[in-house]
Parts: structure tokens; sequence; C-alpha cells
């Protein structure tokens, strides 16, 4: 069976025990200071912040497995549309016969492409570091509701389950003597005998699951227990306050002219 | 076990699911006292599982549909209580132990501590009760595994974990050991003895009719929404009607075609010394 959407992998690293909250302020402000910051230099500064952090966990070589995958021909594709095609490629780099590559749409794709990349390393980073089940928790003592914290950790565990469920029913129809492979026409047809249990079991999933919640309580007006306790100082705290600050310190220094 | 107060009673119950054509349950009358373990069987579409679903007050509750007759449930009228309320005192572990977890939770142990803490328990109170529960279900072993990746069979006992851990007063248990091996079941029986040993009083639906004669002290046999027998084992599956509609254990089976004298044994220590006899 599916295990969940978890990406979490085991580790003590300090970021592993830091808290949820200061990961996720983390996150959230390297992307966006990746994203307001004007140069090249400053955008490769945050990656290597976050490169460092990543194999400060020891999740260096879990992430470029997974960051190569995305990165590579996202860069690719990059230099090749803003190097061949940008509107504003005035300075010839070299030229392919009568194609011409230019510097400004590599400078462009470049600084795109860092800026993903920062994207992909903050999430990466947070994902490897942190259990679905915290971020929620760590909400829910913050004052969201057990209803939201439930659908929160819900929805990250139900795609696996659905996918899980799809292939149960692939093989049982399989079984009886559905093509599921094949010429694109032969899977449309598949398709439907597919979904159609998918949808209802869901369905009848869905109800039962809603009984077994209330047959367990779920929803009682009492008040809610921590399951745990996160450690959290005031260094945590501090960095919290500072990175949030930053952003919107980064957008009013871009719009006075940080270049 | 000693009877002293009522945990579930049913007066002229007839419901039928909303749109439904016939009554799930027509005319039932019961009364079951609190510490006694009560064991139902019948059919398909005999009423069973709707039994459980009116004693949780799942129906009308959830389902809608028309209910008349009184359910009162550990003394409270089955429609003055909400679930959710009555979830504190009540149990019920469903058919299928997939749609029992509560799907958000990544560990067992943190998914057998779900419904205590939404009882708002206190953090010590839910860990001394979860690491009972798990001990209890026999799934210590796999506290730390996800939820998902559990066989039916854990699946299965990591439902009545996440049940054992909110103490109920009255466990409704719609076919408890349904995916579970031999080993298993036999495990899972000698938890419910030692809970009805406690005083927990148990209504378990069950179709192995042999195990059902076993352990549970009466027996309730349902045919198309109606209670057809309500008695000891030996005594409901020596009627003739209950052979013929519901089944009977293999040793009854086993006696009658050999023609031994009545009562036909139900269990398998009654059933070797009747036969001990009979050669004799």
């Amino acid at each position: 069976m599916a295990g969940g959407l978890s990406l979490y992998a085991e580790g003590s690293s300090f970021l592993h025990r830091a808290h949820p909250l200061t990961k996720g302020v983390l996150m959230l402000s390297a992307v966006a200071l990746a994203f307001i910051a004007p140069s090249v230099g400053w955008v490769i500064a945050i990656l290597l912040l976050l490169l460092a952090l990543v194999t400060a966990a020891g999740v260096l070589r879990r992430l470029l497995t997974v960051a190569l995958a995305i990165l590579l021909p996202l860069t690719l594709l990059l230099l090749a549309v803003q190097g061949f095609a940008n509107v504003n490629n005035r300075t010839e780099a070299f030229a392919l016969g009568p194609i011409v590559y230019y510097r400004e749409g590599l400078a462009i794709a470049a600084l795109a492409a860092l800026r993903i990349a920062c994207l992909v390393c903050a999430t990466f980073l947070f994902s490897f570091t942190t259990r679905p089940a915290d971020i929620a928790e760590a909400l829910m003592q913050r004052g969201l509701s057990p209803r939201m914290g439930y659908v929160v950790q819900a929805a990250l565990q139900i795609i696996p389950q659905t996918l899980d469920t799809a292939g149960r029913i692939q093989d049982a129809q399989r079984a009886r003597g559905l093509e599921t492979e094949g010429s694109l026409p032969r899977r449309a047809r598949a398709y439907l005998p597919l979904m159609l249990p998918l949808v209802l079991s869901s369905l009848v999933a869905t109800q039962e699951r809603a009984m077994a919640l209330e047959v367990r309580g779920f929803g009682l007006a009492v008040k809610r227990v921590a399951r745990f306790d996160f450690a959290d100082n005031t260094y945590q705290r501090v960095l919290r306050w500072l990175l949030a600050v930053a952003v919107p310190g980064a957008i009013v220094a871009r719009v006075v002219g940080w270049r | 076990m000693e009877v002293s107060s009522t945990a579930l009673v049913l007066e002229g119950v007839c419901y039928a699911y909303e749109e439904a054509p016939r009554e799930a349950v027509s005319d039932i009358s019961l009364t079951i006292g609190e510490g006694e373990w009560v064991g139902v069987t019948g059919p398909t579409n005999a009423g069973k599982s709707t039994l459980c679903l009116l004693a949780m007050g799942l129906a009308p509750h959830f389902f809608g549909g028309r209910l008349k007759g009184k359910v009162t449930v550990l003394a409270k009228d089955s429609r003055s209580v909400s679930v959710i309320e009555r979830s504190s005192e009540v149990g019920l572990l469903f058919q299928n132990p997939f749609t029992q977890v509560s799907g958000a939770r990544e560990r067992v142990d943190e998914e057998v501590a779900f419904g205590p803490e939404c009882h708002g328990v206190a953090r010590p109170e839910v860990d001394a009760r979860v690491e009972e529960a798990m001990g209890l279900a026999g799934i210590t072993h796999l506290a730390a595994r996800h939820p998902m990746e559990l066989s039916g069979g854990q699946l299965q006992r990591l439902a009545l974990a996440g049940l054992l851990a909110m103490r109920p007063r009255l466990l409704l248990l719609d076919e408890p050991t349904s995916q579970l091996d031999p080993a298993g079941t036999a495990a899972i029986f000698q938890v419910l003895d030692g809970l009805h040993r406690r005083g927990t009083t148990i209504v378990m639906v069950e179709h192995r009719l042999e195990t059902l004669c076993e352990v549970c002290p009466r027996v309730v046999a349902m045919v198309a929404g109606r209670v057809i027998a309500d008695g000891a084992p030996e005594e409901v599956f020596n009627i003739e009607k209950v052979q013929e509609r519901v089944g009977m254990p293999v040793f009854t089976r086993l006696a009658r075609a050999r023609a031994l004298p009545r009562p036909w044994p139900v269990r398998l220590r009654d059933a070797a010394s009747a036969f001990a006899k009979s050669i004799a």
C-alpha cells in the first residue's frame, strides 16, 4: 500500500530538530528573496546558503537526485528559449549557422534558472527535514482549527492512497481481461472501467471515513491537547522575525533602487 | 458475569434507510446488560450491521431514514445524544478497517492516539492508553510504521487498538476478525475476553459460528431484519429454524448427520464428549 506523500528523511541534524515554523519561514523567505534579488550574484549567494543548509541536514545526495531531474531539463529549455528568442536580445554570443545565440537571453535564463534552483532547494530542504504531521501540528498549536489541521494532514496523504486504490482496480480489471496497455484508443477505452470504480469506491470510502471520524470523537468541542512540544527558543524566534522582515525589506530596497 | 444494568435496549425498533423499499430491521426488541458479550449472526441482509449502526446512533443520524421504536444506549435515548458525544462511551469497529483509520496520521502509534486526542485526554494519559491499546491488539512492534503500509489484518488490529484507546464501556464489533488469520483471530478473541472480564459490554457481529459459540455466552440470530432466536449458543443452534436459515457450527452439523441424541453440541469440547459417548 502507499505510504504517504511525505518526503521526510530521518535524521537528527539541527534542521531536523528545528521548529517547523522556523523551517517554513526559512523556506518562504528564501524563495521570496531569490525572486526579489536583482542580480545573479545575490541569487547565487542565497543558493549557496541553501546548499550549505542542505549539506548540514545530511540530505545533499537525496536533493541532487531529485533536483537535477527537475532542474536540468528546465534550465536547458530556459537557455534555449531565452538565448535564441528573447525580444530584448541584442549582443551576439555565438552563432550556429543562421541561428544566433544572444548574451542578454543567456543572462535572463541564468537568473531564472538560479531562482528556480533556489525554489527547489528551499522546498526540498523543508520537505526532507519536516514531517507533514509536524507542519499541521505546529499550525494547530498556533491557532489553526483541528478541522483545518485534519484537512492539511489528510490532503498530504490522499494522493498516494488514491493511486494505491487505482492500482488495485487496474489489477482487478486486467485480471478480468481488460486491456489497459497498447495504442491510445485502446487505453482510452479502458479509462471508463477504471475511473468509474475509482470514483465510486472513493465516495463510499469518504462516507465511511466520515462516520469513523465521528465514532472516534472528531469534532468534539473540547480544548485540544498538543501532541508534543516542539523545541523552540529565542534564537529561532528572532530568526523567524528577521527572515519575515527581510522580505518586505528587500521589496522596499528594490523600489528605492537596489540594483 | 453478573448483569447489573442495561447497556443497550431496543424496544420495538423498525428502521428503513432513506429511499429503501423495505425495512433493514423490523420490530426488534432486545435488552443487553452491562458486561454481557453477545454474538450477532445471520445471513447477508439480516440487519446485523444496521443493528450496530443503530446502537452507535449513526442510523438515523448519519444515514437519515425512518426510525420507529426506542433505542437506549447506556441509559440514554439515542435521539438525545450525538454520535460524537456518545463516542466517549461507545466504540464501533467497522467491517472495513481501511476506512476506520483517520487517513491523517503517519505513524501507527499516532493513529491510535487520534481518538483520545479528539476527546481532549491529557498527554500522559494518551501515551499510557496508546501503549496499553497497542499491547492488547498486538501491534506494539508496528508503532513507527505508516498505517497505509499495513496488511488488512494489521489494519484491523490497528482499528481495534484505536477503539480500545478510548476505553469504551460498550464495544460494537462488526466482523472484527474478517481479515485475520486463525492465529490473529485467536489473539483478538483473547483480548476481547480480557475486556469482557473487566466489565466491557461487547456486541459482536460474526459469521464464524464455531468461534461465536466458543466465545459468546449469548447469541442473537437474525434473518431479514428480525431476531429469530436469542439465547445461549447451545439453545439457539438447536432450533430447527436457525439451522435452516442461519446455519450451524460444524460440530452441530456432524452430530445431526450422525443422528446423535439432542441437544446437539455447538462447541468442540461438547462435541468430543458427545461423540465419545456415542462410540461407547
